[in-house]
């Protein structure tokens, strides 16, 4: 009976499809030509707010990003937690694929760390998840696309007047040549990752996090790795040479905290650009091949960061006098 | 014309800094090149191989990726 419903899908439905949609994605272009993207780095302010302990600030819109992104973690968590509390074996569908990736994670924490890895999971699961639905929401047609209208340069106020609704291009032309006013689109959300305040907070994080597991490991004599006096006295030019890599650790890690954030930065905000520009020049079928390369782009970010925490934790967690060896 | 100086100075130093990337595509290539020879000579070992060289493309892509975000820095913050 199974069999007979599966092979009732005929086979060549999905090509017609995406024929349909190129000749209206053709069309579409033609209709509305797309704009000339404005791109910053800082994030965009979309609405002051006033918190009673935090005070004023600006929500802007990698905020709004970031919480998109945890309603979505907390939406599958709760899948999983009702799908487990049903005392279902086998996890499918969605469930099944944060099952997996959970799974993946787990033993990869465990052969690398070991004993430790218990605790570096939770900490590496953690911030892969959440890295890897940052960095896929730039792929959902809307983000970075949808937003307020701003007219940034604005020449001659009194003749500058845009609709509220408009699709397409943006350039306000008056009659003597020269543009009353052009506009920019701000979007309502953009992807987190574009936004330095996001990954360095993540670095420092997962730096800190090191620097604890590294405490709760080996108790306070973690910090002989940045301050190496043992064999201070004892042999003489070897210690001193010692002592001064021991430094040279300490000045790592705040490189590490910079190594982190510039590289999910720096990927992430560079396929956000490449995906406006070449959705620009070329907007009918070559997006989608920078679409592909960005999905595969952000699982490898935050794969990557998840590693580089994991196995920077797990170092952390191996007394530094093993080794030495004599 | 000094605004236009300024903005032609940006773009020049933009794309002048942007040549460091190139470094990282050669480092990326060695990472790929060391991990096929060593999965082609150990075929078992294939996924523990994978995982170290897609750690290897991490770190031999992020000095070019620096490159590169100091081009966009030049471009559209200062």
């Amino acid at each position: 009976m199974e069999a007979e419903k599966k092979s009732r899908w005929r086979w060549g439905v999905n090509r017609w499809i995406v024929l349909v949609l190129i000749v209206l994605n053709f069309i579409f272009a033609r209709q509305f030509p797309p704009i000339a993207p404005h791109v910053q780095l800082p994030a965009e302010p979309i609405f002051p707010l006033t918190l009673p302990v935090v005070g004023e600030f600006v929500v802007t819109n990698t905020i709004i990003a970031t919480l998109i992104a945890d309603v979505v973690l907390f939406v599958l968590a709760f899948f999983v937690w009702r799908s487990i509390r049903r005392g279902n074996q086998i996890l499918t569908g969605i469930t099944g694929v944060v099952e997996a990736l959970t799974d993946a994670l787990f033993s990869l924490s465990e052969s690398t760390a070991g004993k430790w890895g218990k605790s570096i999971f939770v900490w590496m699961a953690t911030i892969v998840f959440l890295v890897l639905i940052v960095n896929w929401t730039e792929l959902i047609p809307g983000v970075d696309s949808i937003g307020l209208f701003e007219a940034d340069h604005i020449a001659r106020p009194e003749e500058c007047t845009f609709d509220s609704f408009y699709i397409g291009s943006l350039e306000i032309v008056s009659v003597g040549g020269e543009p009353a006013c052009s506009a920019g689109v701000i979007p309502f959300v953009r992807v987190a990752s574009t936004d330095l305040n996001f990954t360095i907070a993540l670095a420092i994080i997962s730096v800190a996090a090191t620097q604890m597991i590294g405490i709760r490991a080996l108790g306070v004599s973690y910090f002989t790795k940045f301050f190496n006096t043992k064999t201070l006295f004892t042999a003489p030019m070897f210690g001193v040479i010692n002592f001064l890599v021991s430094l040279l650790e300490a000045i790592l890690e705040f490189a590490k905290i910079l190594s982190f954030g510039f590289r999910l930065f720096g990927n992430i905000f560079a396929g956000s650009i490449l995906l406006f520009v070449v959705g620009t020049l070329a907007p009918v079928f070559l997006q989608s091949g920078v679409l592909l390369f960005e999905w595969f782009v952000g699982i490898i970010q935050a794969i990557v960061f998840g590693l580089l925490t994991l196995i920077f934790m797990s170092l952390a967690t191996v007394s530094h006098s093993e080794e030495e060896g004599h | 014309m000094e605004g236009d100086i300024v903005q032609a100075a940006k773009l020049i130093g933009a794309g002048l800094a942007a040549i460091g990337v190139f470094g990282g595509g050669i480092g990326v290539g060695l990472a790929a090149l060391g991990a096929t020879q060593a999965m082609g000579r150990n075929p078992d070992v294939a996924g523990t191989i994978q995982t170290n060289m897609i750690l290897g493309f991490a770190f031999a892509e992020a000095t070019s990726i620096y490159a590169l975000v100091v081009a966009l820095l030049i471009l559209f913050v200062f």
